[in-house]
Formats: C-alpha cells, structure tokens, sequence
C-alpha cells in the first residue's frame, strides 16, 4: 500500500506572530491542509501532533492538539519529535490497514519562550551535561571535532550560512534571508566557538500540518497528491559522552532505511532536490555526509533557505522544509522553484542535545506498486 | 475497522519493582525492564529492529525532551527510536505505537518501554499537574489533578448514585489482588472502613482513594504472527486496539461519562470482530488512578450511558478475582502503584502474563481467552484501548513470571534523595503566551467585568471561552462575540483541603472548586472557578451562582478579575440577556500575551552508577562501569551497557582509571551562562577521554589561556566533594 499526502498548510514563518494564539495558528494551517486536500475536518479519522511539553508550556501538551485541528474524539496521539517522526508514525499507521485519512501536525511559539536557553538547559542529563554555561556548549564541541576531522573548514561552514541566508532571498515566507558574506559569519560575535551567532538558526513561530491517506483515497480527493516512497529514523548515543560528535549515525541510519525503502541506490542522482536541517551550519555539512550527499551546498540542497533563512520552528523544521519539498514537486514554489524535480529527500533532525533524525522520500508520481 | 493482515503477538515481558522513590536514574529503570523483557523473549537488543517508548510528562523526570534523555536506557541507539505521548494514556497506548510498527510490515518486533520517575519533581510530583490545565484560562486558579479528580467523582456520583463507601469497594479489591504482584508498592488487604477513615483531601476523595506517586519502568517485546508462534506455541495477540482524544475544553462536556473511553472501546471491539463484549471478555484491566475511575472507565468500555450494569457488577461481587468479571487481577494503580506510563503497560503486561499462563498467584481460576486493558489521561479526555487474545486459551508455557518474587525484581527503594548523592535543580523556565482574537476579546470582557463568550454561526453553540473558531464545525470562523449573564449553575464540584502542590491547606481552610454552566450558552457550557460566600455543606450540584468581580481598578485582564462565584441571591437579577459587542480590533497595543512559567524545582538522585562516580570522585578516584559482553570500560559509568542492554554491576565491578591522564578529545570556548547572559569571563568547556575506556567526561577546564587548548593536551580530573556537572573540573 502507497501512502500519499493529499494537502498541505503553512502558517509561518514569523520571528512573532502575537496577533495569533498557538490555537489560532494552529487552525490557520489546518483549513489550508484540509483545503488543499479537498476535504473537510471531520473527515479526518485522526491526527498526529508533533511537540514537546516545555516547548508547548504544557505539562501533558497533547491535551492541546485536537480542538485547531477539528479532530476532537478522534484517534490522535503525539509523537515527541520533529514532524518527520510523527510522518514515519502516521505513515505505519495507514499502513496497518486501519485508518484512510489523517492529519500531521507541528508548530512553533517560539517568540512566546523568553528563557529558550533554560528549556533547552534542561534538555541536557543533570547528573553529567547540565553545566552552567550556555546550553550550546555541545555545538562548539560538534563544530570543532566536525571541522577537526571532517573534509570542511571553518571557512565552509560559514560558507553554509552566507549561501543560506542567500537563498532565502528568494524566499517570500523566510524572514531571515539576507545578504552575508562568509568572513561577515566568521568575524561575528563567538558563542561557543568555533560556533558564531549567525551559524545558529534564529527562533521562528510557524504552524504546518500535513493530510496523509491511502493512494486509493489520494487518487480519490486529491488535487495533486504526492507519494511517500521512503522514511527512515534513527537515534545516536544519548550519552553524549559516548557519541562520535564529528559525524550524525542517526541520520546515516535514517538515510539509509528511507533511501532502501525508496529504491534510492545513488542519493546524488537519483533525487532532484534535498532538504537537510541546518539548525547549526556545521549540520548542514554533516548530515549531507551522513546521506552520502557530494557536493557541499549545492543548488538543488535547501532552496528555500533552510532553517538559517527561515528560522528554527523546533519540532516543525523538518515540516516546513517538507512543506518547501511537496511544493517544488508541485512546481508551486514560486521564485526559488527547482527544475521540475521528480523526486526529494528531506531529512529532519531534533536540535540540541540529541542526535534523533529522520528522513523521508516524497515522489511526484507513484513508485511503489502494491 | 477489521483484523489487520499483520497479526502481532507479545513475547516478552520486564518490570522493575514500582517505589515511591527510586535510586536508579530514569535511564537504569528502563535497562533493568529491557533486560528482563529481552530475556523472557530470548532475544539480544540485537534482534530488535525498532524501539518505542512511551512516558509522561517531562516534568516528573525533570528532563525536557526526556525521551531523548532514555534512548540509552531503552535499547534504542543506533535503532529506530520514538517517543509516543497521549498523557496518562500513554501506557496502554505504548502497545498501540508498537502494534503500528509491527503491523504496517515495516518491522518484524518491536521493543516497547515505559518509564516514569516521577520522585525528581519537588516538593512533591503532584506540583506537576498545575501545568496541565490551560495557561491562560485556567491556571491562575491554582488548579491541579486532584482537583479536577475530585469534580469528576462528584459528578459520577450524582449521575449515578454511587455513595464513597460504594466506590471504596474498588480500592480494597485492587489492593487485595496486588498482594500477588511482585512489583506491587501498596498492596494489602483493607476494608471499606479504613478506606472512608482515610484522610479527607479534597472531597468527594481520601487518601485510600488514591493510587501513589511512583517511580517504574515496564518494557515487552512485540513480534509478528511468524515470530510469536516461534517463540510460543500458545501466544497471546493483540487483536483489537483503540484510542480517541476528546476536546481540551473539559468544562464544556458532562464529566460523569467517558464517551472517549467508549468510542476507543467500540474500535477495538470492531477490529477485535467483538460483537458481545461483555461476555467475550474473560478480564478487564481498566485504568485506576482513583477508585472511582475504575468503574467509570467500566461504562465506557461496557458502552453503557446508564451505568447500571456495572454498579449492578459491582454490588454483586463480580468484580473480584473469582467473580463473573474480574476487575483489575494485576491490583491495578491502586495496589501495585502508578508510574503513570509504565502503569499502563504493566496491565498489558498482565493480559499477557493471565493468557499465557503465568501469573503465578494471581492466576484467574477460569481460563482466560480474551482480556481488555485500559488506560485513561490529560484532562479527562483520552482513552486508549487494547484487546489481548490466547488463540487456544491459557496454557502455561513458562514459569519464569509465574515464580517471580518481589526480591527476583529489580528497582531500589529509597526513603529520601538525601540518603545518596543528589542534584538540586531549578530551572527558569517562563513565557508569554500570545492571546490572539478570541482570547484577547475573552480577557478585555473580564477587565470589563462581563462573562464574553463567542457564537458559532453553523452549529449556534455559544462557546465560552471565547473562540476564534468552532471545533465541532469543520473549524468554521467565528466572528460573533457576546457579554452573557455572569450567573450560572453548579454541574460539579470539590470542597478541597489541599493546594497545587499537595500541599494541606490547614487551619480548616476549604477552597471549593465548581464547573459552573453559564446562562445563555447551552447545556454543559462551562468554566471552572472558585466559589466563596457559601458554607461548604450547603454546595450542591445545580445550585444557582453569580460572579463575583474584583473593583474595576484591581482588574488585569485575567480570569481571576472574576473573583469567585458565590450563590445566587433573591434580589440578583435574573433576566439578563447575551448583548451582541465588537471584537477588539488587534493591533501592536491591543494584542496581549498572558505571562506563564514552570514553577517547579527538582533534586536528582545520582542513579546507581553516578552514585559510586560521584562518591569515587570525592576520594580523587575515576571509576567506570566493565561490560563483559564487549569487553568494554564505560565512562562515565552506567549501570547497563546499552550496546548490550546488560546489567553492570557498578559496585562490585567497578573499574579503576587514572584521573590524571585524561587527553582532551573536544573543547569550545563559550561566551553566554546557561540563560544566555554574557559570562564575566568566557570558560572552556572540555571533553576528555581516558586510557582504556570507551566514552569520556565533560567538565570545565580551569586554563588562564584559552587559547592555548588545543586536542589531545593532557588533563586531570579533579577530586571533589559535591555532586553533579558543575563539578567536574579539570586541570
């Protein structure tokens, strides 16, 4: 059985959205899903949310998610991930044969966090990690072994960012597109170095919600669905103490189930276009190492900008980088529209301190005969 | 819904002993359930292909983003790893995600984990709960679970007549049944007697209505129909499973009913092609955090509004062990305790253990086919259901669990963190929620001393609090706002002696909490507020109320402008009409955000393995944790290895390094403290390994030149007599 999603909505990004309550966005992107995918709320069978509690400012945050999606008394849960994660878990759950049509969902109120560096503290094992320096103590330490031991320089992460922030030029939903050069990046004020303020992906509030159903039901409702050929997720060492920080075994691992799933022997060719989180420009570089990806930044790698141009919607990053996916596969992306690319990867990763990644593989036409 | 193409069986269970207060990290609970689950299987973590945890909230662990903080600890490195979360549902939930793995094809088996350490959060875990109620709307009442526990008893005894004495039958069977589980904390036998003696927290609920505050973990493995009839020739599947989420608006439904709980029921019972529930099931295993709960869990799961089936179940004495019905044989949250998440599973641990066979003095005398565990969660709202079934009926095949003792289980007991090496925490952890339109318009009306309520022009619902949309309409816009009566009648209430925090009250104060109806919307459209001016035993459900504002000058914009209900007097106007008004026109003045913050503190045991570390380091010694399965030394030490999921022993095997001959492998130079405030002096944060061990510390470098760090300079661990990572220091 193929699965396919039907319709997509996205709220975002803003480094403020105060007109609107989380609720309020939330909905926002929901109606357009459910627009795009020429259905209505309540026939959805359920939905999946994508969030953490602290984040959400709610001890049992799931309490929140079904009244802005229209899915209340419906089959809902939470993943307690980036949105690919709950995809993959929505994905196997139309798979059991059990359910034809439900919604994915994640956002981010980051503006609404004012101490953001004290919950993503608090992350970190308080019997071993916690210290009392800044919580991205463990970026520099990655940036370090990264460039220590890796093919990249410095110089080439900053390049990462310049390259970024200049794709999101192109990008009329990224508030953080912006003309930089990498020595600008270098010369900035230090954090924990080698990792400068302008390597780090600058707080956005942003909703995106995904429809996901069966093919016999996407070739039914949908406009113009597009397919899920591969997921794939997978978890480094969370003692970090015992984690290789040069490289990302969860998104090698990721890649590797999505990418065998896909039919995807040689990620250089056969993909059109590949998103990769960016939340620090060092992982930019890594996780395209880890996917076996050549090449550096290339042209065809993050074209809306990625997390530097449009700002870290927590666990919505690897939703907004997909929404930018299903787009160029629709040829709807506008000014930064790939060449009418047939088949995409967007791999997600959590942020700080985890090494949780995932990957999906979305084509424009069906693959995966059933 | 029909049986899945992939039928998916469990084939192995783990636990460790649930305690009010573990010395294990979270990490440790979870291994020691894994390796007990991997071995009743007879499998290595090797053989499993994909891991699913599910635990509760971060703020019992004290760990955001905690399912991270237990991928070690769950088996889960290097493997497909996820956490799944549905609040107090979680537990049995944790199957379901699992079953999805399995079921989809995806995966052949998959490990699922739950675990809660619910200790770390202080003064006591029940603080927790305040976070749990809206931040705008609800929270500034000081609201917490045993407060909306004890409005939703209220009201199940008034729809259906139960008295406490009725409902204290429940919390001694549980109790009883629990003497036979050798994870159980508060089994014993009692009588209804000592339950209604117990002290009075917040009534209709006592002491003994409750279940405890835990620390646990639980772990079983899932495999497909290939792997299951392997493994065992008389396996037990899951046949039917359920879950539905109802709306987070909890005053705005009839609390005595869990419909979410029947429609996840009517799922499984559909999947599981149950067209007699009643009687096709052998066993129930509804979700018991409180007495009461039990029972209204039974209605759902019997899909019956009237609730006379299961009080007439009750009173006859069905649900005992050897009744018609047995309810709850595991001894359930009440007996065997309630790590939230891993209570949940613990009872599929026990439809496993019942069907195959093996649970030991708590084996039901009738055999068992088919049994139906439940777990319950958030604000009254989610209900989440699996159906086991034993193809051939109970025939033993093992007598591993059959002979487990209490002293077989893992999970140490401690009577305070103090007794070990500990780490105090606050975390500052504040917001500032954005309004928007509705709630924006909802608060102005307070300031104003009005009730704002808006309508939704499709289905004509007045809605309070006010909404920008209406969730029964296909999230319809809604643009009609109204200022209603500020009367109103009680559906239900508490008379509470305890604060948020569990705290008593004392000197014979009383809050009394009621979800109040509100004129001029329609039936169960409420809010929660205090209510004042009235004798606590004169409060009676359907009692008449009116607001009480605050002087005009005193108001904020906050739910509590209104400062509490009192009842309604002869001379109140009756009369009062909802009157049309105009939304707030939102721009950068009129758009508010309402303040929020986590006012929780935490102290962290040291775990098993950081216990021995820190105690060591005190002495200038730099020990590890030696796993003879890979012939590695881990640092800093574990008391599992979690490429092999074994138990080390942290004590016994501890592995002496020299803590002078550390090399750095990693360093950075930060400039920001842990707020993001600029340091007086930037600090160099180092890792470091050691000769003949496979990991490394982190700790600060004590350097005049920064500069100078570079990888590969040697280093020295210094000795020190305090616990914790601001104290790992080198030279």
């Amino acid at each position: 059985m193929d699965v396919a999603v039907l319709g997509i909505g996205f709220c975002g990004s803003f480094p403020k959205s105060e007109g609107l309550s989380y609720r309020e966005l939330i909905r926002r992107a929901a109606v357009m899903a459910y627009n795009d995918a020429g259905i209505e709320a309540s026939q959805l069978e359920g939905a999946v949310s994508c969030e953490e509690d602290f984040v959400s400012g709610y001890s049992i945050s799931d309490e929140y998610v079904p009244d802005q999606l229209g899915v209340q008394k419906k089959s809902v849960y939470t993943i307690c991930g980036d949105l690919l994660h709950g995809l993959s878990s929505s994905v196997m759950q139309l798979k059991t044969g059990q359910f034809k049509l439900i919604a994915v969902s994640s956002y981010s109120k980051a503006s609404n966090i004012l101490t953001k560096n004290e919950v993503l503290n608090f992350a970190y094992d308080p019997v071993w990690n916690r210290f009392d320096v800044t919580p991205n103590y463990l970026a520099g330490i990655e940036m370090q072994q990264f460039v220590e031991k890796s093919k990249y320089s410095a110089d080439d992460v900053a390049q990462v960012v310049s390259d970024s922030k200049a794709k999101g030029l192109s990008n009329s939903q990224a508030p953080y597109g912006a003309n930089l050069s990498a020595s600008d990046v270098l010369n900035a004020r230090s954090v924990a170095s080698p990792v400068t303020e302008p390597m780090i992906a600058r707080p956005s509030d942003g909703a995106v919600v995904f429809v996901l159903g069966t093919e016999e039901t996407a070739i039914k409702k949908a406009r113009k669905p597009v397919f899920i050929s591969g997921t794939g997720w997978s978890s480094g060492n969370s003692i970090i103490e015992r984690r290789d920080h040069a490289t990302s075994p969860g998104t090698a691992n990721a890649a590797k189930m999505a990418f065998a799933e896909a039919g995807i022997s040689n990620p250089n060719k056969d993909l059109d276009g590949i998103y990769v989180s960016d939340l620090y420009a060092h992982r930019c570089l890594m996780h395209l190492d880890a996917m076996e990806i050549e090449g550096g930044l290339n042209g065809k790698i993050n074209p809306d900008g990625g997390s530097l141009s449009n700002g870290d919607l927590i666990e919505a990053n690897g939703g907004a980088r997909l929404y930018d996916a299903i787009a160029q596969l629709r040829d709807e992306a506008g000014s930064h529209q790939l060449s009418s690319p047939k088949r995409v990867a967007v791999q997600g990763w959590r942020g700080l301190p985890t090494d949780s990644c995932s990957v999906v593989v979305v084509d424009r036409e069906r693959r995966i005969q059933s | 819904m029909s049986n899945s193409a992939n039928r998916v069986g469990v084939i192995g269970a783990g636990m460790t002993r649930f305690v009010r207060r573990a010395k294990e990290a979270p990490g440790e609970l979870a291994a020691k359930a894994v390796e007990m689950a991997l071995d009743d299987a007879g499998l290595t973590i090797n053989d499993i292909d994909a891991v699913c945890h599910g635990t509760a909230p971060d703020a019992f662990d004290g760990v955001h983003m905690k399912g991270e903080h237990l991928i070690a600890g769950s088996g889960g490195v290097n493997k497909p790893y996820s956490r799944h979360f549905v609040g107090g549902g979680t537990g049995v939930f944790s199957p379901i995600h699992g079953w999805m793995h399995v079921a989809s094809g995806k995966f052949k088996n998959c490990l699922i984990v739950a675990e809660e350490k619910m200790s770390p959060c202080v003064p006591h875990p029940a603080g927790a709960f305040l976070t749990i109620f809206d931040h705008t709307t609800e929270q500034p009442l000081n609201l917490t679970l045993l407060h909306i526990f004890a409005i939703e008893m209220c009201r199940f005894m008034h729809k259906y007549g139960y008295t406490e004495e009725e409902l204290a039958r429940v919390s001694v069977i549980c109790k009883k049944n629990a003497l036979g589980h050798p994870a159980a904390q508060i089994a014993k036998e009692t009588n209804v007697e000592e339950v209604m003696n117990s002290p009075l927290l917040s009534w209709p609920v006592k002491r003994l209505d409750i279940s405890p505050t835990s620390d646990g973990a639980v772990a079983i493995v899932l495999a497909n129909e290939e792997i299951t009839r392997k493994h065992c020739k008389a396996p037990a599947y899951i046949d039917g499973v359920g879950f539905r989420l109802d709306t987070a608006y909890w005053c705005t439904r009839d609390l005595a009913y869990p419909e979410y709980v029947a429609n996840a029921a009517g799922d499984a019972y559909r999947m599981a092609d149950l067209s007699n529930p009643e009687k096709e099931i052998d066993f129930w295993e509804p979700y018991d955090p409180f007495d009461y709960k039990a029972l209204h869990h039974m209605n759902g799961l019997l899909q019956d509004p009237t609730g006379k089936r299961v009080k007439e179940l009750l009173l006859s004495g069905a649900f005992e062990k050897d009744g018609s019905h047995p309810l709850c044989p595991s001894g359930g949250a009440l007996g065997v305790g309630n790590p939230i998440a891993a209570t949940g599973l613990m009872k599929i641990a026990e439809l496993y253990f019942q069907l195959t066979g093996q649970a030991g003095a708590r084996q039901l005398q009738k055999t068992v086919q088919r049994g139906i565990a439940q777990a319950w969660g958030d604000l009254m709202q989610v209900g989440t259901v699996v159906i086991m079934n034993a193809d051939k009926g109970t025939v033993s095949t093992s007598n591993k669990w059959k002979e487990m003792k209490k002293e077989d289980l893992p999970g140490t007991a401690l009577k305070s963190a103090k007794d070990v090496p500990f780490i105090d925490y606050q975390p500052d952890i504040r917001y500032s929620w954005d309004n928007g339109m509705a709630l924006t318009t909802y608060l102005e009306g307070f300031k104003a001393g009005k009730i704002r309520g808006s309508r939704c022009p499709s289905c004509k619902r007045m809605m309070i609090p006010a909404r920008a949309f209406c969730e029964e309409c296909n999230l319809k816009e809604v643009n009609d706002y109204f200022d209603l009566p500020d009367t109103g009648i009680i559906k239900t209430f508490t008379l509470s002696n305890v604060d948020w925090d569990s705290s008593m009250l004392g000197d014979g104060k009383v809050n009394i909490f009621a979800v109040i109806e509100i004129d001029g919307t329609q039936e169960n459209m409420g809010l929660v507020h205090r209510l004042m001016e009235v004798d606590p035993k004169d409060v009676k459900v359907g009692m008449r109320v009116k607001a009480v504002w605050k002087p005009e000058k005193e108001r904020t914009g906050s739910i509590t402008d209104l400062d509490y209900f009192r009842p309604l007097l002869k001379s109140d106007a009756t009369d009062v009409k909802p009157v049309r008004v105009k939304p707030v026109e939102l721009d950068s003045v009129t758009a508010k955000s309402f303040p929020g913050k986590i006012p929780l503190d935490y102290r962290y045991t040291a775990g098993v393995a950081g216990v021995k570390f820190y105690e060591d380091l005190a002495q200038g010694k730099l020990t590890g944790t030696e796993c003879s399965c890979c012939n590695t030394v881990h640092i800093p030490p574990t008391a599992f290895c979690e490429k092999c999921m074994v138990s080390l022993d942290s004590d016994g095997k501890a592995k002496e390094l020299d803590p002078d001959k550390g090399k750095i492998v990693g360093f950075t130079v930060v400039t920001e403290d842990r707020s993001g405030e600029p340091l007086a002096k930037p600090e160099v944060m180092v890792q470091v390994g050691f000769e003949g061990a496979t990991g490394t510390i982190f700790g600060k470098l004590e350097t005049e030149d920064p500069s100078k760090v570079k990888t590969g300079m040697g280093v020295a661990l210094q000795a020190s007599r305090e616990c914790g990572p601001n104290h790992l220091i080198f030279k």
